[in-house]
């Protein structure tokens, strides 16, 4: 028996073992959601009443997650698009100019950002909101009627004096929160283009923002839209930051005022005391592990497009 | 601005230097580049030759602790006072390595700058220009029915033929060439090699090359640099004949590298 063969045999076993340790967990945690929550949706009325009706209330029979995810996918998509219009740019900074002495301390700034609590940003965003609420009211009020009354009423739900708590500020809660990711995934994207390409993107482009807005996007773009989508995925995904800026809310409701989020039905409803709420808890799960694993699965399909 | 006397030349680098930092890369450089004929600059590595490129279209600028001094005239107007988006237009450069935009099409490579600059003012212009850049480039017959792959799916010599292509769709006045056959076989060198005597026609040629015998072989005038210092300079065949410099022979003779 050749021992130098054996001893390589159990060191790649060892690491097959350990991966499948570092797999199983995530595995295990899918495929129990799945399970609970196809069951909790079933139990519940079925699929399109669970992703349209309100959350059940403790003696009802069905119910769903209709507000939440409205208010999930809408605080997210703010989110996502704020998050990106600053990332973006000042990934594009801390990756393209590392020459500026400003763009180390951009990058020092990112990567303490990214290890924020996430719950501290949210009672940031409401403390300096509370600040300029009035303000902000004293445009925000004669806009939504001027907007209403040329639109309709529907309009009041988007745009409006806005309470303390509101989608608004959940948005702006959750674009702190991926600005860093974004900037990151940028700027390693932009800083592992050769040398060579990035001379010849200006040499063609003469101006250096064109050649770094345009040409040099033109390289990166598959990665940068994987960055997009992973931050996305990961905010629709967080509670903590909306704790004290969307408050949460049961009912389908103006955007203007307390907004519900399916992160935050999760975190409520898991610790009832009455079944279905419970169930409804792990059919929320399961409906927010979906848009989580589809935005993975783009991005993954992305770089693999490379 | 007045135009420079020596405006006969179309290039005229006076008295540069250049540091990074407090490392000289470049020491009292003075160089006449002749018009619509190809300039070799040949040395060993480290002599400065693909520095002095970056200089004549600015990429050195990118660069922060580049130091410029000197100046350096095309067609007698010093190009630190001209727009660099004018300049970059007119004097465009082909590197070593081969690098077409890989996520772009062979059409929207050489479309590209073309697109950037607002040079063309239509749809049937654009086509126009591409397909007379890859003509002057000799890549058109070889691509005409797959203008639309990705360009990454050329063989590498056609891929720095469409780096050619993409710089002459500028219509420049000098190309700069950063040892652009470094990486290709004999065949594709031998091709290109006869592309820019083919190009010097129209276009001011400077080339950086490693090999002598690539600057014997095409060039009409070389200068040779030594630790970022020209030594000597003149009509290839004489320098190659007859060097007034022991370094300049020894260089050529393959006894310095």
């Amino acid at each position: 028996m050749n021992w130098r063969r054996v001893k390589n045999w159990l060191g790649i076993g060892a690491i097959v073992v350990l991966s499948l340790f570092a797999v199983a967990p995530v595995l295990s945690v899918v495929v129990s959601i799945y399970a609970a929550g196809a069951a909790a949706i079933a139990s519940l009325g079925g699929l399109a009443t669970f992703l349209t009706a309100e959350p059940p209330d403790p003696f009802a029979t069905s119910g769903g997650v209709g507000p939440l995810l409205a208010g999930t996918l809408y605080m997210t998509a703010l989110g996502a698009a704020a998050g990106i219009l600053v990332g973006f740019p000042i990934g594009i900074y801390i990756g393209e100019f590392k020459r500026d002495k400003l763009s180390h301390v951009a990058r020092g700034a990112v990567n303490m950002l990214v290890e924020f609590p996430t719950i501290a940003m949210g009672l940031f965003v409401y403390g300096m909101f509370s600040m300029v609420r009035g303000d902000v009211n004293s445009v925000l009020a004669p806009l939504s009627r001027d907007l209403s009354s040329v639109l309709g009423g529907w309009v009041t739900w988007f745009v409006g004096p806005l309470d303390f708590y509101n989608a608004y500020i959940g948005a702006a809660a959750l674009a702190i929160v991926m600005i860093p990711y974004v900037a990151l995934f940028t700027a390693s994207a932009y800083a592992s283009i050769d040398q060579p390409l990035r001379e010849a993107a200006y040499s063609l482009s003469g101006r250096e923002y064109k050649a770094v807005f345009t040409v040099l996007r033109k390289v990166v773009w598959r990665a940068v839209l994987a960055s997009f989508l992973l931050g996305t995925a990961k905010i629709a995904g967080e509670t903590a930051p909306l704790f004290f800026t969307a408050l949460g809310n049961h009912y389908y409701a103006p955007f203007t005022g307390p907004t519900g989020a399916v992160t935050l039905w999760i975190y409520e409803a898991a610790q009832s005391s009455y079944k279905v709420q419970v169930d409804s808890a792990y059919g929320a799960a399961a409906v927010l592990l979906t848009v989580v694993l589809a935005l993975f699965i783009l991005a993954k399909l992305l770089g693999r497009g490379r | 601005m007045a135009p420079h006397p020596a405006a006969m030349s179309k290039i005229e680098i006076r008295d540069l230097w250049l540091s990074f930092g407090k490392v000289a890369v470049l020491q009292g450089v003075n160089l006449s580049v002749a018009e619509r004929r190809i300039t070799a600059l040949m040395g060993p590595s480290g002599s400065g030759k693909s520095t002095i490129l970056r200089v004549l279209n600015r990429l050195i600028e990118l660069i922060p602790e580049a130091v410029v001094k000197g100046d350096v005239y095309l067609d007698g107007r010093s190009i630190f006072s001209m727009d660099v988006v004018e300049l970059r237009r007119r004097v465009q450069m082909i590197f070593q390595i081969p690098n077409p935009i890989p996520n772009l099409s062979i059409f929207e490579n050489v479309a590209l700058g073309l697109k950037l600059n607002k040079l063309v003012r239509n749809r049937s212009e654009l086509y126009s220009r591409v397909k007379t850049a890859l003509e002057r480039a000799q890549l058109w017959e070889e691509v005409k029915d797959r203008l639309s792959s990705p360009a990454g799916k050329l063989s590498g010599g056609q891929q720095q033929r469409l780096c050619v292509a993409r710089a002459l769709a500028f219509e420049p006045e000098v190309l700069l060439a950063d040892e652009p056959t470094a990486n290709l076989d004999p065949e594709n060198t031998a091709r290109l090699e006869e592309l820019f005597l083919d190009l010097k026609k129209d276009v001011t040629i400077i080339l950086v090359t490693h090999f002598p015998g690539q600057a014997a072989r095409i060039s009409d005038y070389v200068a040779f640099l030594y630790k970022g210092r020209i030594v000597e300079t003149g009509p290839t065949k004489e320098v190659f004949t007859n060097p007034k410099h022991e370094l300049t022979e020894k260089y050529v003779t393959g006894k310095l590298y």
